[in-house]
């Protein structure tokens, strides 16, 4: 190591240059930080500030009244806040495991196809989906035709291939080389699979959650078709009965659901994503 | 220490296997270059050794014990693999990098601890500097510098290593190579080492296997050997027309005739007694040595012009080297350093003497049956540039 010594470190003076140069953008990014933090949150309170002073200046007829209650809004939005965890939570149980095996060197010759799938999956719209499932359960004698487990079950099928998809694509695209050395050192495939693979990989899966869980707001609007509940309830309610405060409001409220859980997630996503990528 | 035995590997639905049958051995304390030109087998054969590639058929002895068909996991943790795109965990610190099978084999924490920063500090790198940082955050050459580190974790008897500097830019890959050198004369490591470049086997390499298709060892012998007796015409073919420059790798600096009445002085001496001597002497440029006539500075007549201590004025000496160092590490030690000589010092740094650019082309001219490389040579070290 004698000469290493004697000459200079290029390499170090480059990076002692770069952290200067670092501290200034860490400053700015620190800032563009902070205004991401607060703008949707504050975006969001001044949307619902806008809409409830609007609706105080409306005149309401009595079912509008009997419809547009604190109490009616929030169990509503609790329902739909329910069904989306509820489908997230089972489509992550099963999608997760799906994609780690069709990643597997033994199952790999399938997963161009799954991914397909995923892709065309992708393309049928969500309102066509539910009302085949809704036929189904009807024609279908030992299923319940109503309620929570059919809505579950729709919003579970919908937002499974995202995040297998995800999974698969997050899994496939770690560097093989970082894998070849793992496997190279004595790393199992499991320690491989749990201490490289699926970190590397976090950054895409947590992409493809986020959409799910931003898709299966959106849809379990539709769980009313199963007499799910949720806010779209409210919408419909409006809808039909003609009623424009109603739909205004039912809107407004899905909508701020469906930013507030993106927004959620987009903190979570940054907590998970490992930090030397 | 390394056997291969008949090794094969025949890849599915191929006909001609992509190894075939190679027998060799690896002495323990060597440095093993397997060469040759692109898909001949040289990858395979060094991936099956540790069975990131599992041979068809054959045996795989190390250190005495059959290895063919223990547990991989287990016989990977003994031997070292460095890979040419390095493969670093980009998601942890190059301290957790570095104590990847430390971790594996269960050491305790502080331990490990103690070995990685010891193995930075001997590849070179602050453990205080970089311990805790992310690979993202480093040069390619001391990401392969973390990667020998990875490599050396666990002080495995064995390394194995695919093509290493091969994606590291010239200058920092020769430095790479001539601190693995020297490292490998403390750690006396067996090593099997791939390479599609001649000149760096001829470097790196105790021994050399060139290799020809399907990985048929076309010659497996030393250095020396290979340049001065290539057994076949592929050999003759692939060690190529430039080997009178290789041949620098073979001549040793003590086999050369050097200057050794070069311009002294001591770096404790008063400034105008040297100058005065700078200007009486027909040298451009003095050398100042310090109390254990270890070269210190180079001064030139301009460097008077500025009021500075003596020990701050000039350059410092650079491109040292010692006697058993090849006129190849010489010449690059020079066209490294500033002032385009290299100095020859004892082992214990004291000053010898100057080898400088003409010394080189005199012994290269000294060289026979040599007239067309020659050219080639003497247009690549071009002494003018050199020393500029």
């Amino acid at each position: 190591m004698a000469v290493s010594t004697a000459l200079p470190e290029p390499d170090q003076d480059a990076a002692a240059l770069g952290r200067s140069e670092d501290a200034a953008a860490t400053k700015r990014a620190k800032r563009s930080k902070l205004v991401r933090y607060v703008a949707m949150p504050g975006f969001l309170l001044l949307l619902n500030v806008a809409t409830f002073l609007w609706l105080s200046g409306q005149d309401l007829d009595s079912i509008e009244r009997r419809t547009l209650t604190a109490e009616n809004l929030i169990g509503k939005a609790q329902e739909h806040v329910w069904l989306t965890l509820l489908s997230t939570t089972f489509v992550l149980l099963l999608a997760i495991p799906f994609g780690i095996l069709a990643t597997r060197p033994r199952y790999r010759r399938f997963a161009p196809g799954i991914i397909g799938l995923g892709n065309a999956g992708q393309a049928i719209p969500s309102f066509g989906m539910l009302a085949l499932l809704f036929y189904l359960f009807r024609v279908t004698p030992w299923l319940p035709s109503t309620g929570t487990l059919p809505v579950v079950v729709a919003l579970v099928g919908y937002s499974f291939l995202p995040i297998l998809r995800n999974t698969m694509v997050g899994l496939d695209q770690v560097d093989s080389s970082v894998l070849e050395a793992g496997r190279g050192m004595g790393m199992s495939e499991r320690r491989v699979l749990r201490r490289i693979e699926l970190p590397l990989a976090v950054p895409v899966i947590l992409a493809g959650i986020r959409t799910a869980l931003v898709l299966n707001v959106g849809t379990a609007t539709l769980a009313f078709l199963f007499g799910g509940g949720g806010l779209g309830d409210v919408v419909y309610n409006g809808l039909s009965l003609r009623r424009i405060p109603i739909t205004i409001v039912g809107a407004v409220l899905v909508a701020t659901l469906a930013l507030l859980v993106d927004y959620i997630a987009s903190l979570i996503e940054e907590k998970l994503t490992p930090k030397g990528l | 220490m390394i056997e291969l035995k008949e090794l094969t590997k025949r890849y599915p639905g191929t006909e001609t296997p992509a190894v075939d049958r190679l027998t060799m051995e690896i002495p323990r304390g060597e440095i093993v270059v397997f060469v040759g030109p692109s898909g001949c087998g040289k990858t395979t054969s060094l991936k099956m050794i540790n069975r990131i590639i599992e041979p068809t058929s054959g045996q795989i002895i190390l250190d005495g014990e059959d290895v063919t068909d223990v547990n991989p996991d287990q016989l990977r943790r003994r031997i070292g693999y460095v890979i040419q795109q390095i493969g670093l965990f980009p998601h942890v610190t190059i301290e957790d990098n570095v104590a990847t099978v430390p971790n594996l084999l269960g050491w305790d924490r502080d331990r490990t601890k103690a070995r990685v920063d010891e193995l930075l500090d001997v590849v070179g790198l602050d453990p205080d500097v970089y311990r805790n940082r992310y690979p993202k955050e480093l040069s390619g050459g001391q990401r392969q510098r973390v990667g020998v580190a990875r490599a050396l974790a666990a002080d495995p008897p064995v390394l194995l290593m695919d093509e290493p500097f091969g994606a590291i830019d010239p200058i920092t890959r020769t430095r790479l190579q001539n601190e693995f050198l020297r490292l490998q004369q403390e750690l006396k490591k067996t090593i099997c080492f791939v390479t599609h470049d001649i000149d760096e086997a001829i470097k790196m390499g105790d021994r050399i296997a060139i290799l020809q298709e399907r990985s048929i060892p076309a010659q497996f012998a030393t250095p020396e050997e290979i340049l001065t007796q290539p057994a076949n015409d592929f050999v003759a073919d692939f060690v190529g027309s430039g080997s009178t420059l290789k041949r620098l790798k073979l001549t040793r600096v003590r086999d050369v005739t050097i200057t050794t009445d070069a311009l002294l002085g001591r770096i404790d001496e008063d400034k105008h007694v040297l100058r005065q001597r700078l200007q009486e002497s027909d040298w451009t440029a003095m050398l100042l040595l310090d109390d254990e006539r270890r070269p210190a500075r180079w001064l030139r007549a301009p460097d008077f012009l500025h009021d500075r201590p003596v020990a701050e004025m000039g350059l410092p000496a650079r491109a040292m080297i010692e006697p058993q160092a090849t006129l190849s590490d010489a010449l690059e030690e020079m066209l490294l350093g500033s002032a385009g000589v290299a100095i020859v010092v004892d082992g214990r740094g004291a000053f010898q003497g100057i080898l400088d650019v003409d010394d080189i082309i005199t012994s290269i001219q000294t060289m026979r049956d040599a007239n067309a490389e020659f050219y080639r040579a003497s247009k690549l070290i071009d002494p003018a540039t050199a020393i500029a």
